[in-house]
Protein backbone atom coordinates (compact mmCIF):
# COMPACT_ATOMS: atom_id res chain seq x y z
CA UNK A 1 0.00 0.00 0.00
CA UNK A 2 0.94 3.64 -0.47
CA UNK A 3 -0.42 5.31 2.21
CA UNK A 4 2.86 6.08 3.48
CA UNK A 5 3.70 7.75 -0.02
CA UNK A 6 0.51 9.97 0.35
CA UNK A 7 1.64 11.28 4.04
CA UNK A 8 4.30 12.13 2.80
CA UNK A 9 3.06 13.95 0.08
CA UNK A 10 0.43 15.32 2.81
CA UNK A 11 3.57 16.94 4.51
CA UNK A 12 5.84 18.46 1.54
CA UNK A 13 2.64 19.65 -0.02
CA UNK A 14 1.42 21.92 3.17
CA UNK A 15 5.47 22.66 3.40
CA UNK A 16 4.76 23.94 -0.04
CA UNK A 17 1.69 26.18 0.83
CA UNK A 18 2.36 27.33 4.34
CA UNK A 19 6.35 27.32 4.87
CA UNK A 20 6.92 27.67 8.35
CA UNK A 21 3.39 27.74 9.23
CA UNK A 22 2.97 24.32 8.82
CA UNK A 23 4.35 24.36 12.77
CA UNK A 24 1.16 26.04 13.91
CA UNK A 25 -1.66 23.66 12.09
CA UNK A 26 -3.29 21.77 14.50
CA UNK A 27 -5.84 19.40 12.55
CA UNK A 28 -5.99 18.62 8.69
CA UNK A 29 -8.66 17.34 6.88
CA UNK A 30 -8.20 15.19 3.71
CA UNK A 31 -10.74 14.43 1.56
CA UNK A 32 -10.88 11.24 -0.53
CA UNK A 33 -13.09 9.75 -3.32
CA UNK A 34 -14.18 5.95 -2.72
CA UNK A 35 -11.58 5.69 -6.29
CA UNK A 36 -9.05 6.81 -4.48
CA UNK A 37 -8.06 3.93 -3.05
CA UNK A 38 -7.28 5.51 0.40
CA UNK A 39 -8.48 3.98 3.40
CA UNK A 40 -9.12 5.95 6.53
CA UNK A 41 -7.54 3.64 8.74
CA UNK A 42 -4.39 2.95 6.87
CA UNK A 43 -3.70 6.42 6.13
CA UNK A 44 -4.79 7.68 9.85
CA UNK A 45 -1.93 4.57 11.06
CA UNK A 46 0.15 5.66 8.33
CA UNK A 47 -0.08 9.52 9.78
CA UNK A 48 0.72 8.47 13.27
CA UNK A 49 3.78 6.52 12.50
CA UNK A 50 4.68 9.88 10.78
CA UNK A 51 4.09 12.33 13.38
CA UNK A 52 5.83 10.08 15.93
CA UNK A 53 8.90 9.99 14.17
CA UNK A 54 8.35 14.08 13.62
CA UNK A 55 8.36 15.55 16.70
CA UNK A 56 7.69 19.50 15.33
CA UNK A 57 4.02 17.59 14.07
CA UNK A 58 3.37 15.79 17.60
CA UNK A 59 0.51 17.30 17.91
CA UNK A 60 -1.20 17.30 14.91
CA UNK A 61 -4.55 15.43 13.87
CA UNK A 62 -6.44 14.04 10.79
CA UNK A 63 -9.65 13.98 9.35
CA UNK A 64 -10.12 11.74 6.60
CA UNK A 65 -13.81 12.39 4.68
CA UNK A 66 -14.59 10.09 2.33
CA UNK A 67 -16.49 11.10 -0.80
CA UNK A 68 -19.07 8.53 -3.07
CA UNK A 69 -18.84 8.11 -6.29
CA UNK A 70 -20.95 10.11 -8.58
CA UNK A 71 -21.12 9.70 -12.22
CA UNK A 72 -22.75 11.80 -15.32
CA UNK A 73 -25.22 10.51 -17.40
CA UNK A 74 -24.75 12.25 -21.14
CA UNK A 75 -28.75 10.99 -21.96
CA UNK A 76 -30.63 12.40 -18.52
CA UNK A 77 -27.93 15.42 -18.61
CA UNK A 78 -27.72 15.11 -14.68
CA UNK A 79 -25.49 13.30 -12.07
CA UNK A 80 -26.50 10.15 -10.55
CA UNK A 81 -24.84 7.96 -7.45
CA UNK A 82 -22.88 5.28 -8.24
CA UNK A 83 -23.55 2.54 -6.12
CA UNK A 84 -21.39 -0.79 -5.69
CA UNK A 85 -19.33 0.42 -8.75
CA UNK A 86 -22.18 0.02 -10.66
CA UNK A 87 -21.66 2.93 -13.28
CA UNK A 88 -24.78 2.53 -15.23
CA UNK A 89 -27.60 5.31 -14.85
CA UNK A 90 -31.27 4.54 -12.92
CA UNK A 91 -32.37 5.59 -16.68
CA UNK A 92 -29.78 2.20 -18.34
CA UNK A 93 -27.32 4.14 -19.76
CA UNK A 94 -23.82 3.21 -18.67
CA UNK A 95 -21.50 6.45 -18.26
CA UNK A 96 -17.78 6.17 -16.69
CA UNK A 97 -17.36 10.22 -16.78
CA UNK A 98 -16.86 10.81 -12.95
CA UNK A 99 -17.52 13.97 -11.72
CA UNK A 100 -16.55 12.64 -7.80
CA UNK A 101 -15.16 9.88 -6.39
CA UNK A 102 -11.17 9.84 -8.11
CA UNK A 103 -9.97 13.20 -6.07
CA UNK A 104 -7.28 13.37 -3.03
CA UNK A 105 -6.53 16.49 -1.37
CA UNK A 106 -6.13 18.40 1.57
CA UNK A 107 -9.87 20.30 1.88
CA UNK A 108 -9.19 21.93 5.49
CA UNK A 109 -6.30 23.28 7.21
CA UNK A 110 -6.71 24.54 11.27
CA UNK A 111 -4.36 26.44 12.89
CA UNK A 112 -3.43 26.34 16.38
CA UNK A 113 -4.45 28.90 18.87
CA UNK A 114 -2.35 32.29 19.11
CA UNK A 115 -0.80 32.61 22.21
CA UNK B 1 -20.51 16.38 4.80
CA UNK B 2 -17.47 18.04 6.42
CA UNK B 3 -17.76 19.03 9.69
CA UNK B 4 -16.30 22.24 10.65
CA UNK B 5 -14.79 21.92 13.60
CA UNK B 6 -14.71 26.01 14.04
CA UNK B 7 -17.08 28.51 12.45
CA UNK B 8 -18.24 28.18 9.56
CA UNK B 9 -17.23 31.47 8.11
CA UNK B 10 -14.00 31.13 9.13
CA UNK B 11 -12.58 30.63 5.40
CA UNK B 12 -9.11 31.89 5.55
CA UNK B 13 -10.47 34.33 8.67
CA UNK B 14 -9.52 34.26 11.40
CA UNK B 15 -12.64 33.55 14.09
CA UNK B 16 -11.73 33.82 17.38
CA UNK B 17 -8.41 32.64 18.12
CA UNK B 18 -8.86 29.73 15.11
CA UNK B 19 -8.20 29.65 11.76
CA UNK B 20 -9.45 27.57 9.47
CA UNK B 21 -8.49 27.46 6.05
CA UNK B 22 -10.68 25.75 3.06
CA UNK B 23 -8.48 24.85 0.47
CA UNK B 24 -8.11 21.99 -2.41
CA UNK B 25 -4.50 21.21 -2.31
CA UNK B 26 -4.50 18.34 -4.61
CA UNK B 27 -2.25 15.46 -3.68
CA UNK B 28 0.22 12.96 -5.60
CA UNK B 29 0.31 15.55 -8.04
CA UNK B 30 3.88 15.25 -8.53
CA UNK B 31 3.67 11.73 -9.83
CA UNK B 32 1.01 13.53 -12.84
CA UNK B 33 3.41 16.30 -13.93
CA UNK B 34 6.46 13.71 -14.38
CA UNK B 35 4.10 11.20 -16.50
CA UNK B 36 3.83 14.44 -18.83
CA UNK B 37 7.36 15.04 -18.96
CA UNK B 38 6.94 10.90 -19.95
CA UNK B 39 4.80 11.59 -22.24
CA UNK B 40 6.74 14.24 -23.64
CA UNK B 41 9.84 12.35 -23.86
CA UNK B 42 8.62 9.60 -26.10
CA UNK B 43 6.39 11.08 -28.39
CA UNK B 44 7.54 8.62 -31.14
CA UNK B 45 6.88 5.62 -29.24
CA UNK B 46 3.76 4.06 -28.09
CA UNK B 47 3.65 3.24 -23.91
CA UNK B 48 1.62 0.42 -22.88
CA UNK B 49 0.98 -0.25 -18.94
CA UNK B 50 0.66 -3.54 -17.92
CA UNK B 51 -1.08 -4.36 -14.93
CA UNK B 52 -2.42 -7.48 -13.09
CA UNK B 53 -2.36 -9.71 -9.50
CA UNK B 54 0.71 -11.31 -9.27
CA UNK B 55 0.94 -14.42 -11.44
CA UNK B 56 -1.80 -13.48 -14.37
CA UNK B 57 0.79 -14.04 -16.83
CA UNK B 58 2.42 -10.29 -17.84
CA UNK B 59 5.90 -11.91 -18.46
CA UNK B 60 5.03 -15.18 -20.29
CA UNK B 61 2.63 -13.12 -22.85
CA UNK B 62 5.03 -10.34 -23.05
CA UNK B 63 7.97 -12.86 -23.89
CA UNK B 64 5.63 -14.84 -26.27
CA UNK B 65 4.57 -10.80 -27.77
CA UNK B 66 7.98 -10.35 -28.58
CA UNK B 67 9.04 -13.27 -30.46
CA UNK B 68 5.76 -13.27 -32.62
CA UNK B 69 6.21 -9.92 -33.27
CA UNK B 70 9.87 -9.66 -33.87
CA UNK B 71 9.78 -8.73 -37.77
CA UNK B 72 6.93 -6.03 -37.67
CA UNK B 73 7.86 -3.97 -34.35
CA UNK B 74 10.81 -2.71 -32.60
CA UNK B 75 10.06 -3.76 -28.58
CA UNK B 76 11.66 -2.68 -25.33
CA UNK B 77 10.16 -4.01 -21.88
CA UNK B 78 11.07 -1.93 -18.34
CA UNK B 79 10.32 -4.41 -15.38
CA UNK B 80 8.59 -3.64 -12.39
CA UNK B 81 9.62 -6.08 -9.83
CA UNK B 82 9.50 -5.23 -5.50
CA UNK B 83 12.72 -8.05 -5.49
CA UNK B 84 14.40 -9.49 -8.40
CA UNK B 85 15.35 -9.30 -11.50
CA UNK B 86 14.06 -12.42 -13.02
CA UNK B 87 11.39 -10.87 -15.35
CA UNK B 88 14.05 -8.85 -17.31
CA UNK B 89 16.17 -11.86 -17.31
CA UNK B 90 13.52 -14.11 -19.01
CA UNK B 91 12.58 -11.06 -21.43
CA UNK B 92 16.29 -10.83 -22.24
CA UNK B 93 16.40 -14.64 -22.95
CA UNK B 94 14.45 -14.27 -25.83
CA UNK B 95 15.86 -11.55 -27.30
CA UNK B 96 13.96 -8.40 -26.06
CA UNK B 97 15.65 -5.06 -24.86
CA UNK B 98 14.54 -5.23 -20.96
CA UNK B 99 15.61 -3.15 -17.81
CA UNK B 100 14.22 -3.94 -14.94
CA UNK B 101 13.27 -1.72 -12.02
CA UNK B 102 13.39 -3.01 -8.63
CA UNK B 103 11.24 -1.05 -6.56
CA UNK B 104 12.58 -2.18 -3.27
CA UNK B 105 9.66 -3.44 -1.80
CA UNK B 106 7.13 -1.41 -3.10
CA UNK B 107 3.93 -2.45 -4.43
CA UNK B 108 3.33 -0.28 -7.64
CA UNK B 109 5.65 1.83 -9.84
CA UNK B 110 5.76 5.19 -10.02
CA UNK B 111 6.33 7.80 -12.81
CA UNK B 112 9.70 8.87 -11.24
CA UNK B 113 11.25 5.70 -11.68
CA UNK B 114 10.54 5.58 -15.06
CA UNK B 115 11.86 8.63 -15.69
CA UNK B 116 15.16 7.48 -14.10
CA UNK B 117 14.93 4.24 -15.92
CA UNK B 118 14.96 5.95 -19.56
CA UNK B 119 18.50 7.40 -19.02
CA UNK B 120 19.78 3.40 -18.50
CA UNK B 121 17.91 1.95 -21.06
CA UNK B 122 18.65 2.22 -24.97
CA UNK B 123 15.07 2.99 -26.89
CA UNK B 124 16.26 3.81 -29.80
CA UNK B 125 13.91 3.12 -32.53
CA UNK B 126 11.48 1.29 -30.34
CA UNK B 127 8.22 1.72 -31.46
CA UNK B 128 6.60 -0.22 -28.70
CA UNK B 129 7.40 0.15 -25.10
CA UNK B 130 5.56 -2.21 -22.10
CA UNK B 131 6.01 -1.16 -18.53
CA UNK B 132 5.09 -4.40 -16.93
CA UNK B 133 4.18 -3.06 -13.44
CA UNK B 134 4.52 -4.76 -10.12
CA UNK B 135 1.35 -7.64 -9.13
CA UNK B 136 -0.88 -5.68 -7.72
CA UNK B 137 -4.66 -4.36 -8.26
CA UNK B 138 -4.91 -1.54 -6.35
CA UNK B 139 -1.89 0.76 -6.15
CA UNK B 140 -0.67 0.77 -9.71
CA UNK B 141 -4.47 2.38 -10.67
CA UNK B 142 -3.16 5.66 -9.11
CA UNK B 143 0.01 6.24 -10.58
CA UNK B 144 -0.11 7.52 -14.45
CA UNK B 145 2.94 6.45 -15.73
CA UNK B 146 2.89 8.44 -18.76
CA UNK B 147 1.49 5.40 -20.92
CA UNK B 148 -0.54 5.66 -24.29
CA UNK B 149 -2.67 2.57 -23.14
CA UNK B 150 -2.90 0.61 -19.83
CA UNK B 151 -3.91 -2.76 -20.39
CA UNK B 152 -5.00 -5.60 -17.51
CA UNK B 153 -4.72 -9.06 -17.48
CA UNK B 154 -7.44 -10.96 -15.21
CA UNK B 155 -6.72 -14.96 -15.30
CA UNK B 156 -9.51 -17.17 -15.30
CA UNK B 157 -7.98 -18.41 -12.16
CA UNK B 158 -8.29 -15.43 -10.31
CA UNK B 159 -12.17 -15.18 -10.17
CA UNK B 160 -15.06 -13.09 -12.25
CA UNK B 161 -15.52 -10.80 -9.67
CA UNK B 162 -12.67 -8.91 -9.59
CA UNK B 163 -13.85 -5.73 -11.87
CA UNK B 164 -16.17 -4.91 -9.22
CA UNK B 165 -13.60 -5.48 -6.35
CA UNK B 166 -10.59 -3.03 -8.04
CA UNK B 167 -12.72 -0.61 -9.98
CA UNK B 168 -10.34 1.98 -10.19
CA UNK B 169 -7.61 -0.52 -12.17
CA UNK B 170 -10.79 -1.27 -14.41
CA UNK B 171 -11.93 1.96 -15.08
CA UNK B 172 -8.62 3.58 -15.77
CA UNK B 173 -7.88 0.52 -18.36
CA UNK B 174 -8.44 0.83 -22.35
CA UNK B 175 -7.88 -3.16 -22.35
CA UNK B 176 -8.79 -5.95 -19.91
CA UNK B 177 -7.28 -9.55 -21.14
CA UNK B 178 -8.75 -12.25 -19.70
CA UNK B 179 -5.50 -14.61 -19.44
CA UNK B 180 -5.21 -18.35 -19.07
CA UNK B 181 -8.09 -19.15 -21.42
CA UNK B 182 -7.35 -22.71 -21.26
CA UNK B 183 -8.08 -23.27 -17.84
CA UNK B 184 -11.78 -22.16 -18.42
CA UNK B 185 -12.78 -25.92 -18.50
CA UNK B 186 -11.79 -26.49 -14.75
CA UNK B 187 -12.48 -23.31 -12.68
CA UNK B 188 -15.66 -21.64 -12.43
CA UNK B 189 -15.22 -18.52 -14.29
CA UNK B 190 -17.60 -16.78 -17.13
CA UNK B 191 -16.14 -14.65 -20.04
CA UNK B 192 -19.52 -13.26 -20.17
CA UNK B 193 -20.29 -12.44 -16.92
CA UNK B 194 -16.72 -10.73 -15.97
CA UNK B 195 -16.88 -8.80 -19.36
CA UNK B 196 -20.19 -6.71 -18.40
CA UNK B 197 -18.85 -6.47 -14.78
CA UNK B 198 -15.81 -4.87 -16.29
CA UNK B 199 -18.20 -3.15 -18.58
CA UNK B 200 -20.36 -1.26 -16.00
CA UNK B 201 -17.36 -0.24 -14.40
CA UNK B 202 -16.05 1.09 -17.96
CA UNK B 203 -18.05 1.26 -20.38
CA UNK B 204 -15.63 1.67 -23.29
CA UNK B 205 -12.83 -1.00 -22.17
CA UNK B 206 -12.49 -3.97 -24.72
CA UNK B 207 -11.79 -7.43 -23.83
CA UNK B 208 -9.92 -10.12 -25.45
CA UNK B 209 -9.28 -13.26 -24.20
CA UNK B 210 -6.05 -15.30 -24.44
CA UNK B 211 -3.92 -18.14 -23.51
CA UNK B 212 0.02 -17.71 -24.33
CA UNK B 213 -0.28 -21.35 -23.23
CA UNK B 214 -2.23 -22.85 -26.13
CA UNK B 215 -1.84 -19.52 -28.10
CA UNK B 216 -5.53 -18.43 -28.35
CA UNK B 217 -6.57 -14.79 -28.96
CA UNK B 218 -2.57 -13.69 -29.45
CA UNK B 219 -3.35 -12.67 -32.97
CA UNK B 220 -6.20 -10.43 -31.70
CA UNK B 221 -3.93 -9.13 -29.35
CA UNK B 222 -0.91 -8.27 -31.10
CA UNK B 223 -3.56 -6.73 -33.88
CA UNK B 224 -4.59 -4.61 -31.62
CA UNK B 225 -0.96 -3.82 -30.68
CA UNK B 226 0.12 -3.39 -34.21
CA UNK B 227 -2.79 -1.06 -34.53
CA UNK B 228 -2.17 1.28 -31.97
CA UNK B 229 1.29 1.55 -32.28
CA UNK B 230 0.13 2.76 -36.31
CA UNK B 231 -2.16 5.13 -34.82
CA UNK B 232 0.16 6.53 -32.56
CA UNK B 233 2.90 7.64 -35.11
CA UNK B 234 0.20 8.27 -37.55
CA UNK B 235 -1.09 11.51 -34.85
CA UNK B 236 2.71 12.40 -34.50
CA UNK B 237 2.97 12.63 -38.14
CA UNK B 238 -0.04 15.21 -37.80
CA UNK B 239 0.96 16.85 -35.18
CA UNK B 240 3.95 17.17 -37.40
CA UNK B 241 2.59 18.74 -40.17
CA UNK B 242 0.27 21.50 -38.68
N1 LIG C 1 -2.29 -22.28 -17.89
C1 LIG C 1 -1.64 -21.17 -18.23
N2 LIG C 1 -0.62 -20.74 -17.48
C2 LIG C 1 0.02 -19.61 -17.83
C3 LIG C 1 -0.35 -18.87 -19.01
N3 LIG C 1 0.45 -17.79 -19.10
C4 LIG C 1 1.29 -17.83 -18.03
N4 LIG C 1 1.04 -18.94 -17.28
C5 LIG C 1 1.75 -19.37 -16.06
O1 LIG C 1 1.43 -18.50 -14.99
C6 LIG C 1 2.55 -18.35 -14.12
C7 LIG C 1 2.89 -16.87 -13.93
O2 LIG C 1 3.25 -16.31 -15.17
P1 LIG C 1 4.11 -14.96 -15.29
O3 LIG C 1 4.18 -14.64 -16.74
O4 LIG C 1 5.36 -15.07 -14.53
O5 LIG C 1 3.13 -13.96 -14.55
P2 LIG C 1 3.40 -12.43 -14.15
O6 LIG C 1 2.08 -11.75 -14.24
O7 LIG C 1 4.52 -11.87 -14.95
O8 LIG C 1 3.84 -12.60 -12.63
P3 LIG C 1 4.47 -11.49 -11.64
O9 LIG C 1 5.46 -10.68 -12.45
O10 LIG C 1 5.10 -12.28 -10.57
O11 LIG C 1 3.32 -10.66 -11.15
C8 LIG C 1 3.68 -19.12 -14.77
O12 LIG C 1 3.79 -20.37 -14.14
C9 LIG C 1 3.24 -19.26 -16.20
O13 LIG C 1 3.78 -20.41 -16.82
C10 LIG C 1 -1.43 -19.38 -19.80
O14 LIG C 1 -1.84 -18.83 -20.83
N5 LIG C 1 -2.05 -20.52 -19.35
MG1 LIG D 1 6.22 -10.87 -14.29
ZN1 LIG E 1 -29.44 8.51 -17.51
Amino acid sequence: MHELSIVKDIFDTLEGHYGARVEDVQQIQVTAGLLSNVQPVLIQNAFDAFIAENRGYAEMELEVVVNDIVAYCDVCQQNFPVHYHRFVCPCGRSSSTIVQGNELYISKVIFKQEK
Amino acid sequence: MSTNTSSPKSAGNRVGSVQCDNTTLHLLKANDYVANAIRERLKDVCVINVCSSPGSGKTTLMQETGKLLANDLNISVLVGDPETERDAIRMREVGINALQIVTGGMCHIEAQMILQALDHIDITGTDLLFIENVGNLLCPSAFDLGEDYRVTLLATTEGDDKPKKYPRMFLTSELMLVSKSDLLPYVPFSVDAVTKDAREVNPNIEVITISTLKNEGIDEWCDWLKEKVKQKKESRLQAEVK
